[in-house]
């Protein structure tokens, strides 16, 4: 215990979960209303969709790459769950299945160009991007679905724990439970990190670094399925612009959230947690600038701050937290 | 120009409206979908109605982009930290009813103002300007200018804007009524923004300017840079008809390469909107038997005022919007809601 104790603090989760709560403090001391139980419910939605964005970014992060087609994916799967639902009366469960399997689709195309071509995934994820959201804006014609089943889109106004949190915080976190269980406990999960980090090496240990890479991004197009699926409970519909011009909206919080939460861009290493604390980070900050009134365009400008500072940190993290932590 | 429309406008409204100053508790939020200068008037609009009425606070919130789930956290944030009343420009004609029964839940009047939501809604009224009905009667004008006869093109705004669909189904039906002599050969729409609307306009008057005879614009930004490329090219030829009060738009009227403008009410939509959801919060309801208008998205339609102005009546302009905002206020009351 007494070994433990000062490993853990050492660690730059516990500093981001300090940060979090300073932050929490300045905002509930200087803001009206941003512990009312409205401001709190509607941060737990946001935050719930933010790090499901920042986990489908960390997967393919690990592998040194990164997915900027992550936001037209996940506007594609929503938009597909939309037309299953409402244009083909698929009920909801098994289209939320062929949603999730239009993301894993997706991602798995971004990845076999990926390791086929030997091209860089910014290069390809940045043509599928437009490659995607062309072929879904050409197909639905730009018109939403508006008309999804009560059953699916209520679920995104569910208030539970006297109504303070969202059941959307509640899938983000069995998320990372998952992920972390997955990459610390499981055999793919190692490989997955041993590909990331050293792929000569991982290839001379017997690991397949191409299928392992397709497996990341397939599984960044599946998480970013998820969080679309959150997105149109949340708003209640299936919209072509859900995610911003060609999805880009999605890419802030997907960079700030793994990043700030200690996931190397040189890939091999990952922060389950901080990722999860880096959205929290994010979406505490928003809301409070929000709140203490800078302006909205200002929230913009802080936030590409931030990401500036937690890639620079990215560059000398390896030096302060400890090297043998790999998954967290 | 605009600053001074929003001055005048705003200075008679406020004599003619002393009246209504009292106190409240009310804290109104005008959010519109993104930025765009039409809404500008409404950051006046609010701070007249704290003025005239007695508001605790009507302020003009703007999301940074055009992006529905930056409005709905923008609205959130807002809601909790304090306003009691939104007024918004839906990010979605659908998409925005989830925020605004939520709002509603929660005991916070909402309404659409300047765009509808479709029905089923939880918002208490959309009060804006007839859009389809505008068009409808630019277009008229147009074909009027043109001698009833000849090829027409249309620019419009955002598709994600709920207007831009009744826009372009309105100038069809106008074209459809002049009886086979005018025909529409190009329709752009999505560009309500500098960069994408010099750029499409440009190039389609570079391309089929000889061939068309008359544009109607159904947007604010391609009604200026529509404007501003047919003084460039010194033509009187092509008859335009335009919409907003832009001053690049009246001074293209005034010089006459702009044939006329259907004028919109931002100002009116924000100074009436903010008093309506004062007297919703001090208890009053619409009155059942309402003359509510309808539209194609919803019943619950109060038209904030249309009117068409050429190089005749282009430096009265205000007069005849200042008249139409005061009518509607000093009769709100009585036609609309039971106190």
């Amino acid at each position: 215990m007494t070994k433990k104790l000062p490993n853990f603090m050492f660690t730059n989760q516990f500093g981001l979960f300090c940060i979090v709560i300073i932050f929490v403090i300045i905002f509930s001391s200087i803001t009206d209303g941003f512990t009312s139980r409205f401001n709190i419910y509607a941060l737990s939605r946001v935050v719930a969709i933010d790090i499901m964005i920042g986990l489908a970014m960390m997967v393919v992060i690990l592998t040194g790459g990164l997915n900027l087609a992550l936001g037209a994916i996940g506007v594609c799967a929503a938009m597909f769950g939309g037309w299953c639902m409402e244009t083909m009366g698929i009920p909801v469960i098994p289209s939320i299945f062929l949603i999730l399997g239009m993301g894993s689709f997706l991602g798995y195309i971004n990845g076999v160009i990926t390791v086929k071509t030997g091209v860089h995934s910014f290069i390809v994820t940045l043509a599928t991007m437009s490659i995607y959201f062309g072929l879904m804006t050409m197909l639905t014609e730009a018109e939403a679905f508006r008309r999804l089943p009560a059953s699916f889109t209520d679920f995104g106004s569910i208030k539970l724990f006297n109504k303070y949190v969202s059941p959307l915080l509640i899938i983000s976190v069995t998320a990372c439970l998952t992920l972390f269980y997955l990459f610390k406990f499981t055999d793919i999960g190692r490989k997955l990190i041993a590909a990331g980090a050293n792929p000569d090496a991982a290839e001379l240990s017997g690991i397949s670094v191409n299928t392992m890479f397709i497996y990341c991004h397939m599984l960044s197009g599946f998480l970013g399925a998820v969080a679309a699926i959150m997105l149109t409970t949340r708003i209640g519909a299936a919209i072509p612009s859900m995610a911003g011009q060609l999805g880009m909206d999605w890419l802030l919080p997907a960079f700030l959230a793994p990043v700030i939460g200690g996931t190397l861009l040189s890939g091999g290493k990952l922060s389950v947690f901080g990722t999860m604390l880096g959205a929290i980070l994010v979406t505490l900050i928003t809301n409070g600038l929000y709140l203490i009134d800078v302006g909205e365009f200002w929230i913009r400008f802080f936030l590409g701050i931030i990401l500036l500072i937690a890639v620079i940190l990215d560059k000398t993290r390896e030096h302060f937290t400890l090297k043998s932590v790999i998954v967290s | 120009m605009k600053l001074l429309f929003s001055l005048i406008v705003s200075c008679t409204i406020s004599i003619s409206t002393t009246a209504f100053a009292g106190s409240s508790g009310t804290k109104v939020a005008l959010v519109p979908g993104g930025p765009h200068p039409y809404f500008a008037a409404w950051e006046k609009a609010g701070k007249d109605a704290v003025k005239d009425f007695g508001l605790g606070k009507a302020d003009y919130k703007v999301p940074a982009e055009w992006d529905l789930s930056q409005q709905n956290e923008l609205i959130e944030s807002l809601v909790g930290k304090g306003y009691n009343a939104v007024l918004v420009f839906p990010g979605d004609a659908v998409g925005t009813n989830k925020i605004l029964g939520e709002l509603d839940d929660a005991g916070i009047p909402t309404a659409a103002l300047a765009g509808c939501v479709e029905q089923p809604t939880k918002a208490k009224m959309c009060f804006g300007t007839d859009t389809g009905h505008s068009a409808y009667l630019g277009t008229k004008q147009l074909i009027k200018a043109m001698g009833g006869k000849g090829k027409i093109a249309h620019f419009t705004g955002f598709l994600v804007d709920p207007n831009t669909t009744l826009r372009i189904n309105a100038v069809e039906k106008a074209v459809a009524e002049a009886g086979g002599g005018v025909e529409i050969i190009q329709v752009i729409a999505d560009i309500d923004a500098y960069e994408p609307a010099d750029e499409k306009i440009n190039a389609f008057m570079a391309a089929q300017g000889g061939e068309v005879d008359g544009i109607v614009t159904t947007a604010w930004v391609p009604a200026v840079v529509a404007s501003q490329a047919l003084t460039n090219m010194g033509d009187k030829r092509i008859k335009m008809v335009g919409i907003d009060h832009d001053e690049v738009v009246l001074k293209a009227i005034k010089e006459g390469y702009v044939h006329g403008t259907m004028l919109q009410n931002p100002y009116g939509q924000g100074y009436i909107g903010s008093y309506v959801m004062d007297k919703i919060r001090g208890g009053c309801v619409f009155k059942a038997n309402a003359p509510w208008k309808s539209t194609a998205q919803t019943d619950q339609f109060i038209d904030s005022g249309t009117v068409f102005v050429d190089i005749t009546d282009v430096d009265t302009y205000v007069d005849a919007m200042r008249g139409i905002s005061l009518d509607i206020l000093k009769t709100f009351d009585g036609t609309y809601l039971d106190c």
